[in-house]
């Protein structure tokens, strides 16, 4: 059964065959008229040879509409396909991995149109599709084909869905491909070939049939050199499938691709008239420098004023702090863009930010009033809530220990616990669960504080809330050459860094409790210091707990112990970044990928068991929660597109409850750089695979696409028109030598 | 001299037929001053030869010492020079009309039509009779005689032969047989009969009409006129014929019929002298592209050469 390489040829040039036909009825009609004497010759001749000449007329006829049919047909590169495959059921099983990441938006100007054209990587991509549907179609309509998404076989959630279930491929069936590969667009995500790779391995064989995986990607680098993918591929061919590398990307390197990497809000209290700090990281992709890069910078969808970023190196980031400040609690969100570039997708990104009226501080002491009036509680206040003149958003509020059982913690990112002699199990399991869910603790030690207790109830062999055991008071001796605090790397006291800071070095400390000398720093997971002593003792140090943070400071909040809080500005500046830091993890907004869920938990008893989820696009999905172990129910949403997403839901109590995600794109997918056939090459060394650029696909061999025919066609339609020529000679048809002498 | 017969008349086939002479084969009414013998085998002073009796004969011409001797009736003809009684009979019909020269345009000139042909050649005839003093009379017919003149020999009634040549006709189909037959009746005495035709019609009804003018003891010539495209059928290219006296038309591509009509036109060219032969009729083919005097000269030197 002849297949084509270039069916649409084959369709718009048979209706040339019908030509020669068509001149022929046309010469009927125009012929000349002679008005003759001599009939009865004519008519006797005529009688004597009608037949023969109206049999060499059809003869002729019939061999020049021969001769374009063979023309047509060769030219559209047939092939001969035996049938006995599909006779014997044995048509080979041919699965398409078309990749929708959403690299393959790609608009590079090398496809040789501009950028608002229509032509992209997955314009190719889908054209791929269609022409292998037609190649086995043409090849005896024996073999079945499926299509998948990378996106959609990776997003691991429920079985994977075919773009295409699994179709015997006939002539009429192409439509229904095409129309199936026309409803796919690229999508956000930045799904690698891993997954996919692993769905086809899992696809079962059914006999002999040979199977084929189609791999029709932009083959980015980042994808393609990874071990795994390697590993895959190696899978896939091991479990007999033929691999069939179709390179959609383009042919030169991209080049000048910017992608907005990062976009995120770095501390700062999240409150009404308060300055925040947002960072935003531009990567640059391409070959060269990108020189006085414009950012348009929105919030909440007005345009600001942005930035101008004047060299972005080639291949390398640059970050850019700039501030938003919000007049309004509630979400904002903060959204910057950079120009439109050949992958528009990775040139917006958005942050949210969650704006309260203040943020509540609690300070806990064992004497609120008399530390609220020359104790810890008193410089610690006035650190971070140091007056209407400068306002931070931050409204401490000083409680005892034995309030705290009553209390609920959820208000508070930050929790101070100033000196506290003895806490009651009930409150150190308030406050675990208070840290574990997010929030911040921060310890400071005193004349009141009990190492014994703190070892015995807070740390409880590194299973507590405290992150060191303790083992009692030490004094330093004061040193009249070096500072008693030396700054570690860290970003709390990034700003105190530095070889000799004054102000750092005007702190002197007395005394600590110091920690347990058995004790391995080292051992203990995520155990980082802030500041440490002379001495090589640490003085402040951090511990995540659950999802949220640990700090202790070995020391008094009050000069008591040392001199730090008397009118030295570096006390309040790492407070307050002690603050940020520890209450930022609670406060930091859903930070979410494109494939990944946006999740809410649902309390049963407490929250109703549906949640809105409101789209960028404005359009709502409602998800309801559904089992999530002891905890609760869980609604969840498969995030799609970028953008900035809503979950509203009521309580029973009726108060609605709200929570934003910023959802971004990732930003590697946007490395267009491509590791082509050498490097799938070296890559896959010892995988038997073929690799073919989109623009020249061919047939993957004989034995799928058949015999080529175009050479025999040709010397058919040589021999026909030889003989063509015999005939029309013979039918007079051509001039006659008697003619030509008298012209 | 009329417009018409000037256009007949032309030149420069005077010019080269007024340099022969006129010579009957042997069978001429008429007085042709001692060049032509007359056809009248009656009394006359030196004997020719004996014939068998045909019923009409002039009983005092029977040779009764023959009778007597081998008991069948012979009649004595005698040589006797006369003047030429020439009747031209010129056919009229619409497949004369054709005019050929159009085959393989523009490289054909166009030729003059079968029946210019046959007129040339007609009012030649009549003009060479009448210069040399003999009676020349035309008809033209076509399935009937249109028009027609007796033979005189005066030399005013050449113009009226060239009238009758030029004036207008409304063209029918041929039919050979009643014109000749009519002809041979009316004919008062015997002489040359010239039929200048395509000879495209029924050819028995021509051969009957032939031999019945050859049995009333007329000499007869056929001056067969074709064109060359109907010699040579050079047509090329899709073409519709259309019959000019038959009612038929046929689209073809000549080429393709070439052979086949070659084939017709020379089984009936063959038919033609066969028949002519068989009527004792002097037979000559002119072609409408030859100049009208070569045709004339090849006519009358082959029936000089048969005279002497």
């Amino acid at each position: 059964m002849p297949s084509f390489g270039f069916p649409p040829l084959l369709w718009w040039g048979l209706p040339l065959v019908a030509a020669p036909l068509l001149i022929h009825l046309i010469n009927l009609l125009r012929h000349r008229r002679v008005e003759w004497a001599a009939m009865e010759f004519l008519l006797a001749s005529r009688k004597k040879y009608r037949t023969r000449a109206v049999l060499r007329q059809f003869l002729l006829l019939a061999l020049r509409t021969l001769a374009i049919a063979g023309l047509v047909f060769a030219l559209a590169q047939p092939r001969w396909r035996s049938s006995w495959a599909g006779l014997f059921g044995g048509g080979g099983r041919h699965l398409v991995l078309l990749d929708d990441s959403y690299s393959m938006g790609d608009l590079s100007p090398g496809a040789g149109r501009a950028i608002a054209g229509v032509e992209s990587a997955y314009d190719r991509g889908r054209r791929v599709v269609e022409r292998i549907a037609a190649d086995l179609a043409g090849a005896g309509g024996s073999d079945e084909l499926a299509v998948g998404l990378s996106s959609e076989l990776s997003s691991g959630s429920g079985p994977p869905q075919l773009a295409l279930e699994w179709l015997r491929i006939g002539p009429g069936e192409l439509q229904q491909v095409r129309e199936a590969a026309g409803r796919t667009q690229p999508s956000w995500t930045a799904a690698g070939p891993r997954e996919p790779l692993g769905f086809a391995a899992a696809v079962a064989a059914e006999g002999d049939a040979p199977r084929t995986a189609w791999i029709v990607s932009d083959f980015r680098s980042r994808d393609w050199q990874a071990d795994e993918t390697a590993t895959a591929v190696r899978q896939l061919a091991a479990a007999g499938w033929g691999i069939r590398l179709v390179d959609c990307g383009l042919p030169a390197p991209p080049a000048g691709n910017l992608a907005i990497t990062r976009l995120e809000q770095v501390g700062g209290v999240p409150a009404v008239g308060v300055v925040l700090p947002v960072e935003v990281e531009i990567r640059n992709d391409g070959t060269a420098p990108a020189r006085d890069v414009p950012l348009e910078l929105r919030e909440d969808g007005a345009v600001r004023s942005g930035l101008r970023i004047a060299e972005i190196p080639a291949g390398g980031s640059i970050t850019r702090r700039f501030e938003v400040r919000f007049g309004e609690p509630g979400g904002h969100v903060i959204e910057a863009r950079l120009p439109a570039d050949i992958l528009p997708a990775d040139d917006v990104s958005r942050a949210v930010v969650e704006v309260v009226q203040a943020v509540d501080v609690l300070l806990v002491c064992d004497d609120p009033a008399a530390s609220l009036d020359h104790g810890d509680a008193l410089y610690v206040s006035a650190a971070l809530a140091p007056g209407a003149g400068a306002p931070t958003g931050l409204r401490p509020r000083v409680e005892s220990p034995a309030t705290l059982a009553r209390l609920d913690l959820t208000p508070f990112d930050v929790i101070w616990l100033l000196d506290i002699q003895r806490l009651e199990p009930a409150v150190i399991a308030a406050l675990e669960a208070h840290a574990r869910s997010g929030g911040g603790v921060v310890f400071f030690m005193g004349p009141r504080t009990r190492p014994e207790v703190v070892n015995q109830t807070l740390y409880r062999g590194g299973e507590g809330l405290f992150p060191m055991p303790l083992a009692g008071s030490v004094e330093v001796l004061p040193s009249p050459d070096l500072p008693d605090l030396v700054a570690e790397d860290h970003p709390v006291v990034a700003v105190l860094a530095g070889r000799r800071n004054p102000l750092l070095d005007a702190v002197r400390v007395d005394r600590v409790l110091a920690a347990d000398r058995s004790f391995d720093e080292a051992g203990s997971p995520g155990l980082r210091r802030l500041l440490s002593l002379r001495t090589g003792g640490p003085l402040l140090v951090e511990r995540p707990y659950g999802e949220g943070l640990v700090a202790a400071v070995l020391t008094t909040a009050a000069p008591e112990w040392n001199n730090w809080a008397r009118g030295n500005p570096a006390w309040v500046v790492v407070m307050h970044e002690l603050q940020n830091s520890l209450g930022h993890r609670r406060r930091q907004a859903e930070g979410l990928r494109v494939g990944e869920r946006f999740m809410v938990s649902l309390v049963p008893g407490v929250d109703e068991p549906t949640v809105d989820f409101i789209l960028p696009s404005d359009g709502a999905l409602v998800r309801r929660g559904a089992e999530a172990g002891p905890d609760g129910l869980r609604a969840s949403l498969r995030l799609t597109t970028p953008g900035a997403y809503t979950a509203r839901w009521q309580r029973l109590d009726g108060t609605e409850r709200e929570r934003l995600a910023a959802v971004s794109l990732d930003p590697t997918e946007g490395q267009l750089d491509r590791v082509g056939r050498a490097g799938l090459e070296q890559t896959l060394a010892g995988v038997p695979f073929r690799y073919d650029p989109a623009e020249a696909l061919q047939p993957a061999s004989d034995s799928l696409a058949g015999v080529p025919l175009a050479k025999p066609v040709l010397l058919g339609l040589l021999a026909v028109l030889l003989l063509e020529q015999a005939v029309a000679y013979s039918a007079s048809y051509h001039p006659s030598p008697i003619a030509r002498r008298r012209a | 001299m009329t417009r018409g017969s000037r256009r007949s008349l032309r030149p420069e086939a005077i010019a080269r037929i007024a340099r022969l002479e006129l010579r009957a084969k042997g069978v001429v009414e008429g007085v042709l001053a001692g060049l032509h013998k007359s056809p009248y085998k009656g009394q006359s002073v030196e004997f020719l030869q004996h014939r068998e009796y045909i019923p009409g004969d002039d009983l005092r011409r029977v040779d009764w010492k023959v009778w007597a001797r081998q008991d069948r009736l012979t009649v004595k003809e005698f040589e006797e020079e006369t003047s030429l009684r020439l009747t031209l009979l010129v056919d009229g019909s619409a497949s004369m009309d054709y005019r050929g020269g159009r085959a393989a345009p523009p490289a054909g000139a166009v030729r003059p039509s079968k029946f210019e042909t046959a007129a040339t050649l007609a009012a030649s005839l009549a003009w060479l009779a009448l210069s040399h003093g003999d009676a020349a009379g035309c008809a033209v017919f076509d399935d009937r005689v249109r028009r027609g003149l007796p033979p005189r020999s005066r030399a005013t009634h050449l113009s009226e032969i060239c009238d009758l040549l030029e004036a207008p006709r409304n063209a029918g189909p041929s039919d050979f047989q009643p014109v000749l037959t009519g002809l041979a009746s009316t004919l008062p005495t015997r002489g040359m009969v010239i039929l200048v035709s395509d000879l495209l019609g029924d050819r028995d009804g021509i051969l009957r009409g032939l031999r019945l003018l050859r049995r009333r003891g007329h000499d007869l010539a056929i001056l067969h006129v074709m064109d060359d495209d109907e010699l040579d059928f050079p047509f090329e290219g899709p073409t519709r014929f259309e019959g000019l006296e038959l009612p038929t038309e046929l689209t073809c591509n000549p080429r393709s019929l070439r052979a086949g009509y070659l084939e017709a036109l020379e089984a009936f060219l063959a038919e033609v002298r066969r028949r002519a032969a068989e009527v004792q009729a002097d037979y000559t083919l002119v072609r409408t592209g030859e100049p009208p005097e070569v045709a004339l000269v090849r006519f009358l030197a082959r029936r000089s050469r048969q005279a002497t």
